[in-house]
């Protein structure tokens, strides 16, 4: 993999200053962005439109269910608690900013539920769709992680910065990842 | 060929065409770990399901054992990566009073064997199926993979979220302390 290091600050409020390391898969030409900063570390991952039309057909969703998702910017989102005090993140606390658009908070998992059930999704597909999602809330003790899809209202190839908040020793922290593009139609 | 052996060719013909997909959702994801946090004991929530076979299986009947309980899917990239860890351990203590119950989240049988039909050694603890995922909410998970110890009273003690490498010495070591209480 090739790996490109960009030294960017990330600047959002009281948030802390910490880079964000930008690589590109060789083999599926998808990008990633990563930072770390006050014990944790998150991770953003292109997913293409193809693979999350794949994805979420092969559990069920009609063509056009699964095209209704893939129409959104998704990314494998991981994050990790590197640090040695719990972390506690909360997925309602996160914002996406990008040019001439105020901050605006990530899509639900409750959100997409209420589509689902008014397209008709069935149950199991439902069931999966929930547990492919980024979590909502989740305690990470030290050296857990987790992953899970999130989804941006942006159009392919569209840019932004993903503001990350999580609680640790009783005080709220954020971070920024700078410069996240949305995978194109044809990575 | 009969049905199932059909079917569950289909699902292994999926599981390569999204082969692409998997590789790109696990590129780069954060090591295996083996840390386990320790808990205040407290019951284990009911967990009663029936394993491929269609065997019952009742946490309950195994009190007096030791008991790894790890909630999984097959499209999970990490759940992937821990569970050949998890049939080391399984063998690792095989003969002492310690189980292993893999709980697969929302898919069917077919899917399931397509995958563990991929490994070098097929999974020898039981693998169970909540497909509605309501023992995974009783169990409070909010993401997979997630693991929980349950010690021989039927109390689970210690967890883990995300993936993690199950037969590193420091997990068996902590498994074995609790096998001799």
């Amino acid at each position: 993999m090739r790996l490109f290091t960009l030294t960017l600050l990330a600047v959002w409020g009281t948030a802390t200053h910490a880079a964000t390391d930008f690589s590109v898969d060789a083999e599926t030409g998808l990008a990633s962005w990563q930072t770390e900063t006050d014990g944790i570390q998150v991770r953003l991952t292109q997913i293409s439109p193809d693979q999350a039309r794949a994805f979420y057909q092969a559990r069920g969703f009609s063509a056009a269910d699964a095209e209704r998702y893939a129409s959104e910017c998704v990314f494998m989102t991981v994050v990790r608690n590197i640090g040695d005090t719990p972390i506690r993140h909360r997925l309602a606390d996160w914002r996406y900013v990008s040019a001439e658009q105020p901050p605006r908070a990530i899509r639900s998992k409750a959100d997409w539920e209420r589509l689902w059930k008014q397209q008709g999704v069935t149950e199991s597909a439902r069931i999966a769709f929930t547990w492919a999602q980024f979590p909502t809330v989740q305690t990470f003790e030290p050296g857990d992680w987790n992953q899970g899809m999130t989804t941006y209202s942006m159009p392919r190839g569209g840019q932004f910065d993903p503001h990350f908040a999580w609680h640790a020793d009783g005080k709220l922290h954020k971070g920024t990842l700078e410069q996240v593009r949305c995978a194109d139609e044809h990575p | 060929m009969n049905i199932r052996s059909r079917t569950a060719g289909a699902a292994l013909a999926m599981l390569l065409l999204l082969a692409p997909w998997t590789r790109a959702l696990a590129a780069d994801l954060p090591p295996l770990s083996h840390s386990l946090t320790t808990q205040p004991p407290r019951p284990a929530p009911t967990l009663r399901l029936k394993d491929l076979g269609g065997t019952a299986h009742d946490l309950a009947q195994l009190k007096g054992r030791v008991v790894l309980v790890n909630f999984w899917a097959t499209w999970c990239p990490p759940c992937r990566r821990e569970m050949p860890s998890m049939e080391r351990l399984s063998q690792a203590l095989k003969g002492e009073a310690f189980s292993v119950l893999a709980v697969d989240v929302g898919e069917d049988g077919d899917t399931i064997d397509a995958f563990t039909s991929q490994f070098d050694a097929t999974p020898t603890f039981p693998i169970l199926l909540d497909t509605q995922s309501r023992v995974m909410q009783a169990w409070k998970v909010a993401g997979l993979p997630t693991t929980f110890l349950v010690d021989k009273q039927g109390h689970i003690v210690a967890s883990a979220i995300g993936g993690r490498e199950f037969d590193h010495p420091e997990m068996v070591e902590a498994i074995r302390g609790l096998l001799k209480k």
